[in-house]
């Protein structure tokens, strides 16, 4: 029996930690003034979220090297092993030494490898139509960032002077990919009893906070939308309320039937789009490894959910090895 | 009960309070990012055309609304700038450039709102809030204006846009001044009290277009000192587009200045403001953190071109293209796997 190693599971934690706390609510300490105990707690908090990145980063690059070690041992793949071992050690080098040109370049192209890899993964391992395409939406988000990053990287490499005139095209799609994904996700991977209403209700209700939020005062839906997840809300808002509140659905859906596509979800949100740091890169890639497991998503159990999985006998990887 | 597990988790936890409080990072920036490329001579602060700005490649940064603190404009017009950047043995110069069908260059009547734009460097390790900073985090801001520009070329005033306005008197002025009586023949500025008190805004002529501020938070952009205002900038509007540089000298002796050095990476933000769509203040375009670099020299002349048409003004259909490209990629993918799944059939 396969198992995913617990550290994957508290990457998701740790990543939700870094997002929601490191990223999102000690930066709600923008409003001013504060009392000074007020400002202790945020500076508690403001520890707590560093201490998640910094927990985020040791998990994301173990995890990295697991998937790495993992992809060669079973599934004797080509490209995702140096891949991903070499954006590990582009991550070591560059704390060191600022990468520009062609080496940045090279970076960004690790990073497509293992981004269109995992897509072309996602696109023939689905076994319909609507899961392909569905599975496809949040790889392609993913893919649209990258270019966006690797096609300004391209372009200074090369000395040109102007930007990639589609850069700008590129990243709005992107930005529509995202919040076309849990959408499609949803659509593909909708709960089947439709009498679980308290799922929908459940899932709504970040979703309606966050519209109610975004009202009332914008301050909070502003930060989360902008500064945590990368969107630029260029898009009506409703269609972003919408998004979250199916994402809402498909995550606690997953969860229950303990389909790593949940947690999935949870890694690309914590990864935010076109993100600005490699941790943040690193979880969008984790997160569609989880979304690129084989067919049958839900077979795959992490090690502390042993003895819950009513499928815990499905490997994870090429289901002909096993460890 | 203690698991081989759970004593592993407690261990990775232990190492990553550790490596935060030694401040050992694990993340680099993998963003986009504005490489200064270093030259050798003056830069060109004041010549936005000047070909040496092509030795710099441009980065395309995406604007959004300010949608934190009210009072907000959602429907900002500025959607992305363009920035490139240079640097020789002792200046840093940005040139940036951004769309806008209008040029808005006058805040004399209180309907008129000028075009401006903004660049901000935080003071502290890590990236505070990118709208001003945040409390115990200062940012320093170079805000060029429009308005302030064209006052330096030729100050402006009501007498300006209404040439044939009659003031009865200005009981403070030099009676000597005759009809010509205005606030610049006051015999005693503190009746001026705003250029009594060397407010800038109050100046009858700026000597430079940028104003040099500090914020640390919404509602505390802090002007630096007149004699602390060392940040150049020079703007010229054509063909529907504005192209602004700033410069500065690398080091500063001001304690609440950027301070920059060779070989280093920062962070830099973006704002801009359409002053014909009634943008002032926080009503305005923002950028997130982008990572600034200072690079090494050019190798080779630049290539492709030089200065592209900026993107257009976002309309009402502004997600149409978006939506074209996204249908475009999916089609591809979806032929890609129709195609390669008839191959496997067969």
């Amino acid at each position: 029996m396969n198992r995913l190693p617990s550290f994957f599971r508290w990457l998701v934690f740790a990543a939700l930690a870094d997002w929601l706390i490191g990223r999102t609510l000690t930066r709600s300490a923008i409003f001013m003034p504060k009392s000074p105990p007020v400002i202790s707690v945020y500076q508690a908090l403001g520890f707590a979220g560093q201490v998640a990145a910094t927990l985020t980063g040791l998990l994301t690059l173990s995890a990295l090297g697991w998937i790495a070690w993992r992809e060669w041992r079973t599934r004797n793949a080509s490209v995702l092993p140096p891949a991903l071992i070499g954006l590990i050690a582009f991550n070591f080098v560059s704390l060191f030494i600022a990468l520009s040109g062609w080496l940045a370049v090279s970076r960004h192209l690790l990073t497509l490898a293992v981004v269109g890899t995992l897509a072309g993964r996602i696109g023939l391992g689905a076994d319909s139509v609507s899961r392909k395409i569905a599975l496809l939406l949040p790889a392609l988000a993913v893919l649209s960032g990258t270019l966006y990053q690797t096609s300004a990287a391209v372009y200074q490499a090369l000395q040109y002077a102007a930007p990639p005139s589609f850069a700008g095209a590129l990243f709005d799609a992107g930005e529509l990919l995202v919040v076309l994904s849990p959408i499609g996700l949803w659509w593909a991977h909708r709960p089947g009893d439709r009498g679980r209403w308290w799922l929908y209700a459940a899932a709504a209700l970040p979703a309606i906070a966050f519209s109610a939020l975004h009202v009332a005062n914008p301050a909070m839906s502003g930060i989360l939308s902008i500064w945590s997840i990368g969107l630029t809300l260029y898009l009506p808002w409703p269609l972003y309320a919408v998004s979250l509140w199916l994402a809402g659905v498909t995550v606690i859906a997953s969860l229950r039937r303990n389909d790593p596509m949940g947690r999935a979800i949870l890694l690309l949100a914590a990864g935010g789009y076109v993100p600005q740091l490699s941790t943040h890169v690193f979880l969008g890639l984790i997160g569609l490894w989880l979304l690129a497991l084989p067919k049958a998503q839900p077979a795959v159990i992490f090690s502390s959910d042993v003895g819950r999985s009513p499928n815990s006998s499905f490997a994870i990887g090429d289901s002909a090895s096993t460890t | 009960m203690i698991t081989r597990s759970r004593l592993l988790f407690v261990l990775v936890l232990g190492l990553a309070v550790a490596l935060t409080f030694l401040k050992v990072p694990l993340a680099s920036s993998q963003g986009v990012t504005l490489v200064a490329t270093q030259v050798t001579g003056d830069l060109p602060v004041a010549d936005p055309d000047s070909t040496l700005w092509g030795k710099s490649s441009a980065i395309f940064v995406p604007l959004s609304a300010q949608a934190v603190a009210k009072p907000m404009q959602l429907d900002a017009k500025v959607k992305s700038v363009t920035a490139r950047a240079l640097y020789n043995g002792s200046q840093l110069a940005i040139l940036v450039e951004w769309a806008d069908d209008t040029q808005d260059d006058a805040m004399v009547r209180i309907q008129d709102f000028r075009d401006a734009v903004a660049v901000q460097f935080p003071l502290a390790e890590g990236q505070p809030f990118f709208c001003m900073g945040q409390q115990g985090s200062n940012v320093n801001i170079w805000h060029w204006k429009a308005d302030w520009q064209a006052d330096i070329a030729a100050r402006r005033d009501m007498e300006t846009l209404y040439p044939n306005m009659y003031v009865d008197q200005y009981p403070f002025a030099d009676p000597s001044a005759g009809l010509a009586a205005g606030p610049a023949t006051y015999i005693d500025s503190n009746y001026l009290p705003a250029l009594a008190s060397d407010n800038l805004f109050a100046v009858a002529e700026h000597l430079s277009p940028v104003e040099d501020v500090i914020a640390g938070g919404f509602g505390s952009l802090t002007a630096q000192p007149a004699e602390a205002q060392n940040v150049q900038g020079y703007g010229v509007w054509a063909d529907g587009k504005w192209r602004v540089t700033f410069s500065r000298d690398l080091t500063s002796q001001e304690a609440e200045d950027a301070q920059f050095a060779a070989g280093k990476v920062y962070s830099i933000a973006f704002a801009a403001w359409d002053g014909a769509n009634g943008e002032r203040n926080g009503q305005k375009s923002t950028s997130q953190w982008v990572s600034l670099q200072f690079g090494g020299p050019a190798p080779k002349p630049a290539a492709g071109p030089a200065f592209p048409a900026p993107r257009a003004e976002a309309g009402p259909l502004a997600f149409v293209p978006a939506v074209v490209i996204t249908l475009l990629i999916l089609g591809l993918c979806g032929a890609a796997l129709v195609v390669f799944e008839r191959s496997q059939r067969k």
